[in-house]
């Protein structure tokens, strides 16, 4: 991928997700985490390369895209829920136009999803009137009420106070004890190792270290190293 | 477009209706008051004559008015006319015609009599014709030289003291002989007979009447001046002629019958259209300025046309309808008498126009009586206004919203192209490139044809509109064939110099809304006013093919009150109402919706750039696409924080929407403007005009911010205050 004025944010990156799989990519800032979240669903358009979901390549001209990001749930760093609508609206909009179910069978599978993430007794508030972790959990449906078959979390946390991210972060790890496919992109260092399965260390654009969570307790390269202690002094987990 | 919310803000939803209602009371009891009707009464006086001959004759001679009449009558008034001395009279005879000028006094009527008077103190000398039966006219060519015409074309003209006859090869009754000075003269009578004398009567030449009079009898003739003629027939028709600088005729050569429009009736506003001819005999003609005349007739008519003719109004005559009506003269355009049988005189000073009673003016400063008088054009116009403005803002708000998502939207050339193989696209680019290049080619022989010069260039799409629309798609085709034929699949940039063009990223909805705005935002409302309803006839365009579709016939079996809302009709296939009746209201409002639409796309585009890009990325994130993200996740955001920029868009349309009144719209300013033309009561009428402005504005204002309250969401925007 290339930014405009040349630069390339990420490049020779290559990774797969096993189905079931939870895989955390963690590194600092602008070292292109996001962007390879996005170009997964192709809210950022990759310049060259490959991206597959199942077999299927998600990246050519004449891939159904609204189709493909219908089968890939993505959950924002600031919510985005749509504020115009109620909780249970924001969660049945895709349902109702995307998956063309009718209205009863929506609400059906909203409310479902909305006891999932624990916010059943919300339904009727605009997100304006929510707290900061109920709107990530709101937006956890939102995506999961899709039936999406890997779930994107782009810093799912970052956006809150640290008294609200626990909440957030039960269901994203109560999801992936469900057998969830997930990327998380975190700067939560404790959960990344708590949550994952395997994780990815990005830097200045490329797969610096990946591998078991266990890499965080034992990093192999020294950039990791470098990153993890830069953490620690300021964020001990 | 507005998704329903249920918060409602209960303490001020009843508060904002109830200012509603009040201002709505308060422009109803402006309107209701009762009115009031009138009659007319005539301006013709009756004057003693103190004789019950009949008179048939009037002239002026001497600073005193002369009337002659049967059995040799004659009675001469100093004082305009409003009392009458009979005068000694040296004969017995009827005298029918009379004429004054070069210090003279000429009568004549039956058995040849012909009598002159050349001075005020001497008397009548004898002139009688003895061959003659009988003078039909006369006329004064010197202070002794006579013209005289009787039946069976008979001309004689008395010079120094000794009559001869003058030769003329017809035998038709001549009527009536008016000089315009001692040369030029005009001479009438029966089965059309015209002719035309150029040298004081000596030689007449033959005209050839009007088509449709070639049988009429011509009963008088006036040569009004030296490029008008006006002529009246006993069967109620008048002719015309005048010269004519443009086919270098002279007056006299080309004769018309005045085609009457109308004609009124005394004491009525109700009128008879387009007759055939007035249904009456006429008997003589007064014509009093180029196009005002006045004509008497038997049965009691009179009557005045103030237009050359084409509309004639009969005046009360306090006579009633058995008298008739020999003479009219005019000493002054408004001062003169009548003459007709048994003694009858009438005076008028008042051009004999009837004075409406009742009607007479207003009270208009007394602002009761100016309300009263003027409040249904208010009312008109008001409505009138409201329907502009209504439908200028729908048309304005759906024009706002489909520029401001062209203008807005993403899609560029390469979003089209990039799903097709390079090869494809390249193929595909020289059939455009070759289509491009034609319509340069095309577009030449009618800009050329134009014969512009330079800087006169710039009028081409004016010119020769097809042509113009040609360069553009010229450009258009020629740039997408370049470009598709130099497609390689990267879609990289261009580099010219220190330019870093990228010919891809071209969004050809964005250019087609940008020149539309440009255009709109940057020529002045009142000119597109002008252009779209002169230049363009819009509601004519729109109104034909619109009445095709709802026409009479469809209509007549199958209405319904929406169909009722385009075109409505009355029992006979008259159009009568709808919105296709009246032209200059359709140009009117797609002018305001067309206008309005270029400003609005501005608001409402600048509110959905107010909306985060990551509200899109997640509507799309679920999978809708652009449309549907725009529709259901980003215009009900942007649509909510654009209503108070929106108000003031919708006031300036209203107020915009005086413009209307350049073509001729009849909407509220300009109704002021016609009123005040009637009251001449300036601050009143503009005062009630800006009030009136005021409550639409206003009403529409407390409209939008109940609007605003009722569709806040918590969170979206600064609103300062709950």
């Amino acid at each position: 991928m290339i930014y405009s004025g040349g630069v390339h944010a990420v490049r020779g990156i290559s990774f797969n997700v096993n189905e079931g799989e939870s895989v955390a990519i963690i590194g600092s800032s602008g070292s292109g985490k996001s962007t390879v979240l996005r170009c997964i669903n192709r809210l950022i358009e990759p310049t060259e390369g490959r991206v597959s979901l199942k077999g299927d390549q998600v990246n050519t001209p004449h891939t159904d895209v609204n189709n493909l990001r219908s089968r890939i749930g993505m959950v924002f760093q600031s919510f985005e829920l749509f504020a115009h609508l109620k909780v249970l609206d924001n969660v049945t909009l895709g349902l109702r136009h995307v998956r063309k179910m009718s209205k009863r069978e929506a609400k059906e599978r909203a409310l479902s999803v909305l006891e999932r993430v624990d916010m059943l007794d919300r339904v009727d508030a605009y997100p304006g009137n929510l707290s900061g972790g109920q709107k990530q959990r709101v937006a956890i449906a939102r995506a999961l009420a899709m039936h999406p078959e890997v779930l994107l979390f782009d810093e799912p946390t970052s956006a809150l106070d640290p008294e609200l991210i626990g909440s957030v972060l039960e269901t994203i790890k109560g999801l992936a004890e469900e057998g969830m496919t997930m990327l998380i992109v975190t700067h939560e260092i404790s959960f990344a190792r708590d949550v994952a399965d395997r994780v990815i260390y990005m830097d200045e654009g490329v797969v610096a270290e990946e591998g078991p969570s266990s890499i965080i307790e034992n990093p192999k390269t020294e950039r990791l190293k470098k990153f993890l202690s830069s953490l620690h002094e300021d964020d001990v987990p | 477009m507005l998704e329903h919310d249920t918060r409602t803000t209960e303490s001020n939803a009843p508060a904002v209706s109830r200012a509603v209602t009040i201002a709505l009371l308060m422009v109803l009891l402006c309107f209701v008051s009762p009115s009031h009707a009138g009659g007319f009464e005539s301006s013709w006086s009756v004057v003693e004559s103190g004789t019950s001959e009949d008179l048939l004759t009037a002239t002026e001679y001497d600073n005193q008015i002369w009337v002659f009449g049967t059995g040799g009558m004659m009675l001469n008034s100093s004082d305009n006319g409003v009392t009458w001395q009979s005068a000694e009279s040296p004969t017995e005879y009827d005298i029918h015609h009379s004429d004054s000028g070069f210090g003279s006094l000429l009568a004549a009527g039956d058995s040849g009599l012909v009598l002159l008077k050349q001075s005020s103190e001497s008397d009548w000398l004898d002139i009688s014709l003895a061959e003659a039966s009988r003078i039909n006219d006369v006329a004064l060519m010197g202070s002794g030289s006579v013209v005289a015409v009787g039946d069976g074309g008979a001309i004689f003209r008395y010079e120094g003291g000794i009559w001869e006859s003058v030769p003329l090869s017809i035998q038709n009754d001549l009527n009536s002989i008016s000089f315009y000075d001692g040369e030029f003269g005009v001479l009438v009578g029966s089965n059309g007979t015209i002719l035309f004398s150029e040298d004081g009567g000596g030689t007449w030449d033959y005209r050839e009447p009007p088509e449709g009079a070639g049988g009429a009898n011509i009963v008088a003739v006036e040569y009004y001046s030296p490029v008008r003629i006006y002529a009246i027939t006993d069967d109620g028709s008048i002719l015309f002629s005048r010269s004519d600088i443009v086919a270098g005729t002279d007056v006299g050569y080309v004769w018309t019958l005045i085609d009457f429009e109308r004609h009124y009736p005394p004491g009525s506003t109700d009128y008879l259209l387009n007759p055939s001819d007035l249904d009456v005999e006429l008997t003589s003609l007064e014509v009093l300025t180029t196009t005002k005349l006045m004509m008497t007739g038997a049965g009691g008519y009179l009557s005045i046309s103030t237009n050359g003719g084409t509309i004639v109004s009969q005046q009360i005559n306090p006579l009633g309808n058995d008298t008739d009506f020999n003479q009219i003269h005019m000493l002054t355009p408004f001062v003169g008498i009548a003459v007709g049988d048994n003694g009858a005189i009438l005076w008028t000073e008042r051009a004999g126009e009837d004075d409406q009673v009742g009607f007479s003016v207003p009270e208009y400063s007394n602002f009761g009586v100016f309300v009263d008088e003027t409040k249904e054009r208010f009312k008109d116009g008001f409505i009138a206004t409201i329907k502009i403005v209504s439908f200028g803002i729908v048309l304005g708000f759906f024009l706002g919203i489909t520029l401001a998502m062209c203008k807005t939207s993403p899609t560029s050339l390469k979003n089209l192209v990039e799903r097709f193989e390079p090869m494809q696209v390249r193929v595909a680019g020289a059939p455009i490139l070759v289509a491009g290049l034609y319509m340069f080619k095309s577009a030449i022989p009618g800009t050329q044809g134009l014969g512009l010069e330079g800087i006169e260039y710039i009028f081409l799409p004016i010119g020769a509109p097809v042509s113009f629309a040609r360069i553009l798609l010229g450009i258009a085709f020629t740039f997408l064939g370049l470009l598709f034929l130099s497609n390689n699949g990267r879609f990289s940039k261009i580099k010219i110099g220190a330019l870093n063009l990228n010919p891809w990223r071209v969004r050809p909805l964005n250019t087609i809304a940008n020149v539309y705005t440009d255009f709109f935002r940057n020529t002045p409302l009142i000119v597109q006013f002008l252009f779209i309803h002169f230049g363009l006839d819009l509601g004519g365009a729109i109104k034909t093919p619109g009445l095709e579709y709802f026409s009479f016939e469809k209509l007549s079996q199958d209405h319904n009150f929406i169909t009722d809302i385009f075109a409505i009709y009355d029992d006979n296939g008259t159009l009568i109402g709808g919105l296709l009746f009246n032209t200059t209201f359709i140009s009117a409002f797609c002018a305001l919706g067309f206008n309005s639409g270029a400003y609005q796309c501005e608001t409402i585009r600048g509110a959905i750039q107010a909306i985060p890009s990551a509200q899109m990325e997640a509507g799309r994130s679920i999978g809708l696409t652009y449309l549907q993200t725009m529709r259901r996740v980003i215009m009900p955001q942007a649509i909510r924080i654009c209503i108070p920029p929106m108000g003031n868009e919708m006031v300036n349309l209203v107020l915009n929407s005086s413009l209307a009144m350049i073509i001729g719209y009849a909407e509220i300013t300009r109704q002021g403007k016609l009123i005040v033309a009637q009251t001449f009561q300036y601050a009143y009428a503009w005062g009630m005009v800006l009030i009136s402005y005021f409550v639409v504005t206003w009403t529409l204002a407390l409209f939008l911010r109940w609007m605003e309250e009722r569709t806040r969401i918590p969170g979206l925007g600064i609103t300062g205050g709950e």
